[in-house]
């Protein structure tokens, strides 16, 4: 096909599209400054464009210089509304009036300069393809402006991209890949082509690729919920070797034999990348309703749990208060019954924990916040807590502490807390006589708490499944072990995301068990932002 | 003198089990179901301490808390916030509105309860 015709008809359908864009956006909402200065932005592309164009067009060789000009005019306005877009874009940052000026200032001499002067553009020279610019003598300054001014762009943009909630670095990442492809399409054209053919002929294919930029821009301007970056690069690389295919055939290829295999190629490449991208779109659909449902599932959660607590709440309150004689002396008889129900009912109240604490860690929504605490204060807090209830079965309660004071370490205290809790007041329960020993030392990079009891101790069986959630085939009897289950689970959620460790040991039942819980001295960072991600797999299998 | 302490609970049954007990253990107590009520006795009665549920009918307990603040006359009464909502992000804007503590209802039996907020009243 005519290369001179090929370039027309691309003119014209980038012209066409970039009206749309511009004025879709635009209309989308004219209050908002975004769309107002994307509105600005496209159309000076567009004039850059076709100002580009027309300086190259052999019917314009007389006026070529007076295009020429004008498109470093043009270009001096974009910089100006590209720096304005990123100070807008995706949301206002602090502005700071003095470099605006500045800004504006020097792109308005620029412009003037280009348009009026020889400083930026001397003359032209025509050559085979085009017109060839002479550059003047404020050639260096011009381009250097124009890096810094590109410089300042991406600082805005990366300043926010760190604080900005997720969907909105979503869409700086949809304008910075329309800044790649056009920077991608440039260095093809521009740079590789020029070596490789020792031609500028095809320059305009970067221009053209203006349009990619702006589409991408428009539709994070607009768009609520974007799509992953990942599907947005699957559709980019289908769509960018099409295109490459598409030029290959009908520009650079002039045999036709070899066009329509490169044709026959072109289709059987859009058939397949067809296929490529329907399936990413199936994968992302399912992924979504999967959220969607975990979501509710977390919420239910949430809500029974908290509609749960308050009748909860009144009983313990209830039945504590007639335990300790606010409603009148019980009599001896009535004492056992009574406090069995207020066992019970701490039972089901720590289940509501629990179920609560997995269906957050489930949804990623526990949030670890460590702080320098001392494991010894935590662990005699603790066992003050809880000396009443050993107290009452007839259990002694020690702690051993090291002999010089451990150091404070980084941990999570109310989710430590929990775990040590959790811990002491199973071995008081499973304890008949004897008692519960606490041992606290530190090691090589970790301190160490030690929970040991006199109690009924496990089997082998039993440890293995100690720490885990009951699966669904289990569940049945694992169920009918008081206790078992979901508190443990959750404690060694919790130590894992210190970067700890909890396990336990007992010689066989009836002998005793001792639990171990190790802490690292020095709190690996990472662990800080990783939360929770490393849980949420075996926390499925329980709903 | 008797501590007064103010309590805003919208569950009738657990507001009821809380006015014993704190009048069991020698408080003055005034009990409120709703946050703009709440608010309006704060002013009027300039309670030493406020218990505060969250999830309450209208306005919730974080309104409460912003409003507190913002006026200088009970600005200063200490907070302590006793609900059965543990939503992270509501607990963390509570702490930081300057409540003394976040409670759990469950967690507590209406003794111990009294016993910490006498510790705060310390």
């Amino acid at each position: 096909m005519d290369f001179v015709l090929i370039s027309k008809i691309f003119i014209y359908l980038i012209n066409l599209l970039g009206f749309w864009l511009a004025f879709w956006i635009y209309l989308f909402n004219r209050k908002s400054r975004i769309n107002q200065t994307f509105l600005i932005l496209t159309l000076l592309i567009l004039l850059w464009i076709d100002f580009a164009y027309l300086a190259n067009l052999p019917s314009q060789l007389n006026r070529a210089l007076f295009w020429v000009r004008l498109n470093f005019g043009v270009i001096s306005l974009f910089f100006i509304s590209a720096y304005f877009f990123s100070i807008y874009f995706p949301q206002e940052q602090k502005r700071f009036p003095i470099l605006d000026k500045a800004v504006l200032g020097i792109g308005i001499i620029f412009f003037l300069a280009s348009i009026f002067t020889d400083l930026i553009i001397k003359n032209v020279e025509f050559k085979e393809w085009g017109a060839d610019i002479i550059f003047g003598r404020g050639k260096d300054i011009f381009f250097s402006v124009i890096i810094i001014l590109t410089f300042l762009i991406l600082y805005n943009l990366f300043k926010k991209y760190f604080t900005l909630p997720k969907q909105e670095k979503l869409k700086i990442q949809y304008f910075l890949i329309g800044v790649f492809i056009f920077a991608l399409f440039n260095f093809i054209f521009n740079v590789t082509l020029p070596i490789i053919r020792g031609t500028y002929k095809y320059y305009q294919f970067a221009d053209y690729s203006a349009i990619l930029f702006l589409g991408f821009t428009a539709y994070a301007i607009v768009k609520r919920e974007l799509f992953g970056i990942k599907v947005v690069l699957t559709y980019l690389f289908v769509g960018l070797i099409a295109i490459l295919l598409l030029l290959d055939t009908l520009v650079f290829t002039s045999q036709l034999s070899l066009q329509i295999l490169k044709g026959l190629i072109l289709i059987l490449f859009l058939y397949f990348g067809y296929l490529l991208i329907k399936s990413v779109l199936l994968e992302i659909q399912r992924r979504q309703e999967i959220e969607k449902i975990d979501k509710a599932k977390s919420e239910f959660i949430s809500i029974a749990s908290h509609q749960l607590r308050t009748p909860l709440t009144a009983i313990k309150g209830y039945i504590s208060m007639i335990l300790e004689g606010t409603y009148g002396q019980l009599a001896e008889k009535q004492v056992r019954p009574m406090e069995n129900v207020y066992q019970s009912n701490e039972r089901l109240i720590k289940l509501v924990n629990d179920l609560l604490n997995l269906s957050r860690l489930d949804a990623g929504k526990i949030e670890f916040s460590p702080e320098l605490n001392s494991l010894e204060e935590m662990v005699s807090d603790i066992i003050e807590e809880l000396r009443i209830n050993a107290e009452k079965k007839g259990l002694y309660m020690k702690i051993v502490k090291s002999l010089k004071p451990l150091p404070k370490i980084m941990v999570d205290q109310d989710k430590l807390r929990q775990v040590i809790l959790n811990i002491i007041d199973n071995a008081i329960k499973y304890t008949k006589e004897g008692g519960i020993t606490l041992e606290l030392k530190k090691l090589d990079g970790e301190e160490e708490i030690k929970v040991s009891d006199t109690g009924e101790g496990m089997d082998k069986g039993e440890l293995n499944s100690l720490f885990q959630m009951f699966s669904r085939t289990t569940a049945g009897t694992q169920l009918h072990a008081e206790g078992a289950g979901l508190g443990l689970y959750v404690a060694r959620q919790f130590i894992e995301m210190h970067g700890g460790k909890i396990w336990a040991e007992s010689p066989g039942k009836g002998k005793g068990s001792t639990f171990y819980i190790q802490l690292p001295i020095h709190l690996d960072p990472k662990l800080l932002k990783t939360k929770t991600k490393t849980i949420t797999k075996a926390a499925n299998d329980i709903f | 003198m008797p501590k007064k302490i103010l309590i805003v609970e919208d569950e009738k049954i657990l507001a009821e089990i809380y006015r014993d007990k704190f009048t069991e253990a020698g408080f003055e107590v005034l009990v409120t179901f709703e946050a703009e009520e709440g608010l309006k006795l704060a002013k009027k009665e300039k309670p030493d301490l406020i218990v505060l549920d969250i999830l309450l009918p209208r306005e919730n307990g974080v309104y409460f808390l912003t409003e507190l603040k913002n006026d200088l006359e009970i600005s200063s009464i200490p907070v302590v916030v006793f609900s059965n909502f543990d939503d992270p992000e509501t607990k963390r804007t509570a702490l930081r509105l300057g409540v003394k503590d976040y409670l759990i209802k469950t967690n507590y039996t209406p003794k111990e309860i009294v016993a910490k907020i006498k510790n705060y009243l310390k």
